[in-house]
């Protein structure tokens, strides 16, 4: 494979039928509010005999208590371990032989519940689900299991040095804000964990007043909705079910550089950036603009200095983090050991270039017409558009984002993608830079570099989200 | 009516395009899956495939050469990826960089990937694009820019390529060294990405003959899956194609692996925290009528929570964490492959030990009817799944119709399925899934050092 993000680009192919604007159009969608709270989107999709669910509950790894880290996890593993008449082994077996799929996963700010059907199997399906929703049993044992995988989970993503460097730039950029503390947890807070707090943590959040649920497929919308009013009407609600929005991070002020130990490596792995914009955002369109000329596709700039002109590195990308409070801007790349400054300050310079002189008016008419392009195949299966219409509702974006968005992206001009590369994108002085490599051939040329030099093994990356006593 | 992929209850034969080379004789089950396709070859011997889908205004096309690892020899391993990755860098017509630019430009996405079997290229695009498409891939098929400064650019960046994914991740160490070992004579034995010493070592003369003998039409199936009218896009192909000879067909892969007599053992020694072991078979090749066999087994053993390694290793016995089965589909016979990651505390040899006795039981003991029935289901269901997107038909499209021998055989997969009964379960396991026959690598963590080097700057 020819790389950037690996398997990202690979993504493909067909999806909406297109309206006469050039927008896409997309299937016909029934919204309806429950008395209980319950936000409910149906849509009809007859191209293939399935039905997609896609529920998103507003909670996750954010509302963790403090020495409670990886509970939202903890909880969205075991919802799919034992449900109402069912053993956890009785479930699977069930949801199997149907040929189906139900899987639960917390992130930062939600929890998403996904499960997928034949169409025949609708009301199966459908049972099913709802016993995980609202009759997941939690049983001592399965909670027991789920956390003892849940700290193997957690040793295993340290072999591998994308992982580390990711969760030790998260933790180097946040320091004790919740976006700091990787949502699997660590082993002392999972280790902890049980029964009671998985409970705690379901009654508390998982309301219908604090979730979405997204049903698009082979069905009628009378008949979905009827179904779903029989499943969920009477789901009780709680007024305290809605999270408060986790508070806004400070910014990097002057440059700081970790570097985490990992001896027996010949690669480096760089992330750098800075908190930026949250997903409700005005400036969201230009930034996406401004971030596909700097570091998406195959053309940015960041490929073309950092792997075209010089071959240092397999893949160079850089990306705007959009998450409910705000969330951040980095770039991210590799390259064996004996060019890591080389690199870093490349990729450095790439930024600092573009945050001064904007694009051309080449770049910009390649990226919008990149991203136009790109959309309706961003958009083509049930659960892509299951998942976008979600997250519209969740953070609170306006409901036509899908079905303006072509027009808006070919509308954004040379001055916004420049003001919002100005103020979003971080410049020199104000980075967190975070790399994962060989200390002992890497340490020396980075001191003095970007400020503020740190050393830690990758275990002691935690002790940067411990608050500051 | 759009035609789009059709979900055929009962038995029903499809009616494709009157240009079809091939008539489609519809599998016989209850449930069939058939994409309409309509087929012409180029008098150079390029085949074209095209699918039909009118429901969005975009195509997918996917270009395979049937050339890949196992078409190279050692001193030249990582080739025909390395190939794949000079494949972008201009033509005759269009110079570098204006392969990616122009594709994107026109709102299109564009990659490539590289297999033991095959090399494609894939492009994802408005259908206003594909006149573009089409004159891009023919300039480099035709005429590739094989120079001193497109093979060094992608050499280095290779490099970096393979150490991202074999040198330095645990998982694909432990994947290189169990082809390493459980093939002796067959090409299938080095990975694609190739040893690091013959990356350093390819000549541009090598990529010139590589190219020439494998970059030509007659050696390559073109797929266009989404908005097409698959006539004027036959004839759109002949325009842009149609000068480019035919070239000499490469020699066979001279295929003679020997019998293995007895385990082969191998440890990997790397910074990690669990042990883990990776258990691979012999197998049959992708066109063997056992291949169904191998692929139910793959599911009964670890398709969901409920197959019987993920039972006895995860549930019963919390020996492991994660474990999957499958067996690589291959032009050649290639391998089943077990893995199984260790809880804390526990070794690769309880993971092998409950391996083995849970092949054992199943050697011995019939699997229930309703247990076979939950394997064949979730087959199809993945099957359905594989085909949501155009690029993932033209993808399948493709793969059956360079490794299964024609994209017809796409179609016969759940029929095959449906075919195997528990004996056959039974028989494949007893006689091919037993420790002799297999290779086996160990995962040895070694410990993370206390300190990092220069830990004396931490505050």
């Amino acid at each position: 494979v020819r790389g950037l993000r690996l398997a990202a680009l690979l993504a493909c192919a067909v999806g909406l039928a297109q309206a006469d604007d050039g927008e896409v159009r997309l299937p016909p969608l029934e919204r309806v509010t429950f008395d209980n709270g319950l936000r409910v989107i149906v849509g009809e999709d007859h191209e293939l005999p399935l039905v997609q669910v896609y529920l998103l509950v507003g909670a996750g790894a954010s509302q963790d208590a403090p020495g409670k880290g990886g509970l939202a996890t903890l909880t969205a593993a075991t919802l799919t371990r034992g449900a109402g008449e069912r053993s956890a082994e009785e479930l699977a077996r069930a949801i199997e032989s149907l040929g189906g799929a139900i899987t639960a996963s917390a992130g930062r700010d939600g929890t998403i519940v996904d499960a997928e059907f034949l169409a025949e199997d609708l009301g199966a399906g459908l049972g099913l689900l709802q016993d995980v929703v609202l009759r997941p049993r939690f049983e001592e044992d399965e909670v027991r299991r789920a956390r003892d995988e849940q700290l193997a989970a957690i040793r295993a993503a340290r072999e591998n040095p994308s992982n580390v460097v990711a969760e030790c730039f998260d933790a180097w950029l946040y320091g004790d804000h919740p976006y700091g503390r990787p949502a699997i947890g660590r082993p002392t807070s999972v280790q902890a964990l049980g029964q009671a707090d998985v409970r705690g943590f379901y009654e508390r959040w998982y309301r219908p007043n604090n979730t979405i649920l997204v049903l698009i497929g082979d069905v009628t919308r009378a008949d979905a909705v009827a179904r779903l009013k029989t499943s969920y009407g009477s789901w009780e609600g709680r007024p305290d079910a809605v999270p408060a929005r986790p508070p806004v991070p400070p910014s990097v002020a002057k440059p700081r550089l970790l570097l985490v130990d990992d001896p027996a490596s010949t690669q480096t792995q760089i992330r750098f950036g800075n908190i930026a914009m949250p997903r409700a955002n005005p400036a969201r369109m230009p930034a996406s603009v401004g971030n596909t000329i700097l570091g998406g596709g195959f053309t940015s700039r960041l490929v073309e200095e950092l792997r075209v002109k010089r071959s240092l590195t397999y893949g160079a990308w850089s990306q705007f983090d959009m998450r409910l409070t705000t969330g951040s801007f980095q770039i991210g790349t590799f390259t064996k050991s004996a060019t890591t400054l080389e690199t870093l300050q490349l990729a450095v310079e790439v930024l600092q270039k573009f945050r001064a002189g904007g694009p051309t008016p080449e770049e910009l008419t390649k990226a919008r017409a990149y991203l136009r392009g790109q959309f309706p195949l961003a958009l083509e299966t049930a659960e892509a558009i299951a998942a976008r219409l979600a997250e519209i509702e969740f953070y609170g974006l306006p409901q036509d984002d899908l079905t303006t968005y072509r027009t808006r992206v070919a509308a954004v001009t040379d001055a916004q993608v420049k003001s919002t590369a100005e103020q979003w994108m971080p410049p020199a002085e104000h980075l967190a830079i975070a790399v994962v490599g060989k200390a002992s051939e890497i340490r020396e040329p980075l001191e003095g570099a970007y400020g503020e030099l740190r050393v830690l093994t990758a275990e002691a990356c935690a002790s940067l989200t411990e608050p500051v006593r | 009516v759009p035609r789009r992929l059709l979900v055929l209850v009962a038995l029903t034969a499809l009616a494709s395009s009157s240009t079809a080379a091939h008539a489609l004789t519809p599998p016989p089950t209850t449930k069939a899956v058939v994409l309409p396709v309509v087929t012409r070859d180029l008098p150079n011997g390029l085949r074209i495939l095209v699918h039909e889908d009118h429901s969005a205004p975009v195509v997918s096309s996917y270009i395979f050469f049937r050339t890949g690892s196992r078409n190279e020899k050692l001193g030249q391993t990582g080739m025909a990826h390395l190939f794949e990755h000079m494949m972008f860098n201009g033509g005759k017509k269009f110079g570098p960089g204006v392969f990616d630019d122009t594709i994107e430009s026109a709102g299109g996405s564009t990659n490539g990937y590289t297999t033991r079997d095959f090399t494609a290229y894939l492009n994802n695009f408005p259908r206003e694009a594909l006149p573009v498409v089409l004159d891009l891939e023919s300039d480099r098929m035709g005429a590739l820019a094989i120079t001193e400064k497109n093979l060094e650019q992608e050499r280095g960046i290779v490099m970096e390529e393979r150490r991202l994914r074999v040198d330095n991740s645990v998982r694909g160490t432990m994947w290189e060294g169990l082809y390493l070992h459980a093939f002796v004579q067959a090409p299938y034995r080095w990975n694609p990405v190739g040893f690091m010493s013959d990356l350093e070592r390819i000549t541009l003369a090598d990529a010139k003959a590589f190219f020439t003998t494998y970059y030509a039409p007659n050696n390559a199936v073109m797929v266009l899956a989404g908005d097409v009218d698959a006539d004027a896009a036959f004839e759109l192909v002949a325009q842009y194609f149609g000068n480019i000879p035919r070239q000499e067909p490469p020699a066979k892969v001279p295929w003679g692996e020997p019998p293995q007599d007895g385990e082969r053992r191998i440890t990997v020694q790397k910074r990690a925290e669990l042990p883990a072991v990776l258990m691979a078979y012999h197998g049959v090749a992708a066109t063997d009528p056992e291949r169904a066999v191998f692929d139910v087994i793959g599911q009964l053993l670890a398709g969901g929570d409920s197959s019987r390694l993920s039972l006895d290793l995860v549930r019963a016995h919390e020996v492991a964490t994660v474990v999957s089965a499958d067996l690589q589909w291959g032009i050649d016979p290639e391998l089943f492959v077990i893995y199984a990651q260790a809880r804390p505390g526990k070794t690769a040899l309880e993971l092998t030990a409950r391996v083995d006795a849970v092949l054992s039981t199943l050697a011995d003991t019939d699997v229930t009817p309703d247990e076979l029935q939950k394997a064949k289901r979730q087959l199809r269901a993945d099957y359905v799944r594989g085909l949501k997107r155009a690029g993932g038909k033209a993808d399948q499209l493709g793969f059956a119709e360079v490794v299964l021998g024609s994209y017809t055989k796409l179609f016969e997969l759940p029929a095959q399925w449906d075919a195997v009964d528990a004996a056959s379960v039974r028989r494949v396991i007893g006689e091919r899934l037993t420790p002799p026959k297999r290779t086996r690598v160990v995962l040895d963590p070694l410990a993370a050092a206390a300190e990092p080097v220069g830990a004396e700057a931490a505050q």
